[in-house]
């Protein structure tokens, strides 16, 4: 193996296994590499889980009775189970997620507090907007026999914990906007800044499915659910995206990062690992 | 887009044209637009499903109430605009004399939102009252919240025509495109509660 006289960095080897071996020992990004590949399998599987496998996405009805809810909780019983198994067991990654968020604000020009606040708030908020969610209703799944009195007061519990519960979310998203609007270091284009004030508003817009049972403002609502639901994966995706471009472009300085934020698309010369 | 005066290449016959304010407010205006269409085509599908209940819910609005909050925005947007105006012509005070003003427009606007609904509510009209009143109380709820975060925009505007040194007439644009989009939705939201039949 050939060595790099200028930084005295074995180059990269060819092969996959060799590739994965130098970034591990040479790769000063592995760290955030491990945790934004962290947030996209805990953002897939948390999909799967929650659409595919428990079917609480989309939430089924807000004004089913007694027995409806109960035969919900039968139909989907394995799923529930399984799928609410796999979500304790990965559920620490949201770890990775909101550090290299809060890794992003120390990156940018501003206060270490904008940072500290986030990663408190949304350790806060995994647990009603995910844990309890999941723990409710596998404790309605583990008893089917259990009274169906029970067993929808679980249900109402567990759905509004899942959609109800989105004020925590609220600060922690325009503790990002302020941090992105301020920043002089351009980790993030405006836009994005922008964009947390949609995302913020849907905490609001969800405000109405603690009143109605029915219609489009009810949990599964056409704008309590499915809008804020389009608003929150378009604002996913955009963050996912702008993180991985933020790696690309991190020089481990303190000034403004190098490179365009503004695109989504990788700018020339920022390939991974054109660094080294 | 906007004419100004050439300073360098781009020119075109004496004139470059540009987007007033940062083009990531305009990403932003846009997709607002795209999220309150869908609210609104929800209201027009739900509105299409029971006509006569939302006539007849419409008819105990007070028109007065949605002409005056209309034209108060209205009036708003144009001392905004006359303030971007000035600014560009480095008549700072006067530019901010317009932006208290635009702040005061809201204020108004925020005021007779807050007694058109108690006046609402005294009468017995709620959010759950019946469909119409449910999307008449979100609409215009979620529009004030907009108005609430305009005064933020505001207070930025305000923050750098103050502020010769850090002073940017790009930024101050930006608040006006926020502000005039605040204006934009209540147009459509005030024809679609208040107008259509």
């Amino acid at each position: 193996m050939s060595v790099s006289l200028e930084q005295g960095i074995p180059f990269r080897p060819s092969g996959p296994f060799g590739r994965i071996a130098w970034h591990w020992r040479h790769d000063r990004k592995a760290e955030l590499w491990m945790s934004w590949y962290a947030m996209v399998f805990f953002y897939n599987l948390f999909g799967v889980v929650f659409v595919g496998l428990t079917h609480v996405m989309p939430p089924p009805q807000p004004y089913w009775d007694d027995a409806e809810v109960a035969q919900w909780f039968r139909h989907y019983h394995s799923g529930l189970l399984v799928g609410f198994g796999i979500i304790f067991l990965i559920s620490g990654l949201v770890a990775a997620c909101n550090a290299l968020i809060a890794y992003s604000m120390r990156r940018m020009s501003v206060s270490r507090a904008f940072a500290y606040s986030y990663i408190a708030i949304y350790s806060l908020s995994a647990t009603p907007g995910m844990l309890l969610t999941a723990i409710v209703l596998s404790v309605g799944a583990m008893r089917p026999e259990r009274d169906p009195r029970l067993i929808h007061w679980l249900y109402d519990m567990a759905f509004m914990c899942f959609v109800g519960t989105m004020g925590v979310f609220l600060i922690g998203t325009l503790v990002w906007l302020i941090a992105i609007l301020i920043d002089r270091n351009k980790v993030f284009p405006k836009w994005f800044g922008y964009l947390n004030i949609c995302n913020m508003i849907t905490e609001f817009v969800v405000a109405p499915a603690w009143i109605f049972k029915a219609g489009v403002f009810s949990w599964n609502g056409t704008i309590a659910f499915w809008i804020d639901t389009a608003v929150f994966v378009v604002y996913t995706i955009a963050f996912i995206v702008l993180l991985r471009k933020m790696i690309e472009r991190e020089d481990f300085g303190d000034g403004p990062l190098p490179g365009n934020g503004a695109s989504l698309f990788l700018a020339p010369g920022l390939q991974e690992g054109s660094d080294q | 887009m906007t004419d100004a005066a050439a300073t360098g290449s781009g020119a075109t016959g004496g004139r470059v044209r540009y987007v007033p304010g940062q083009p990531d407010m305009w990403a932003f205006v846009l997709f607002e637009a795209l999220i309150f269409s869908s609210y609104f085509i929800v209201y027009m599908i739900r509105r299409g499903s029971d006509p006569d209940l939302f006539l007849a819910s419409q008819e105990r609005l007070s028109p007065a109430f949605g002409v005056s909050n209309t034209l108060v925005l209205l009036l708003s947007s144009w001392l905004m605009a006359r303030c971007v105006q000035a600014s560009r012509e480095k008549k700072y005070d006067v530019a901010l004399g317009q932006v208290i003003l635009v702040a005061i427009c809201g204020l108004l606007f925020a005021g007779l939102k807050l007694f058109e609904w108690s006046r609402e509510m005294g009468e017995g009209l709620r959010f759950s009252t019946n469909e119409f009143f449910s999307f008449y109380y979100f609409l215009t709820a979620i529009h004030l919240l907009h108005v609430l975060i305009g005064f933020v925009a505001l207070g930025v505007a305000v923050y750098q025509l103050r502020s010769p040194l850090s002073r940017s007439q790009e930024i101050v644009e930006t608040c006006a495109t926020y502000w005039h989009m605040v204006d934009f939705l209540w147009v459509i939201i005030f024809a679609l509660l208040y107008v259509m039949r």
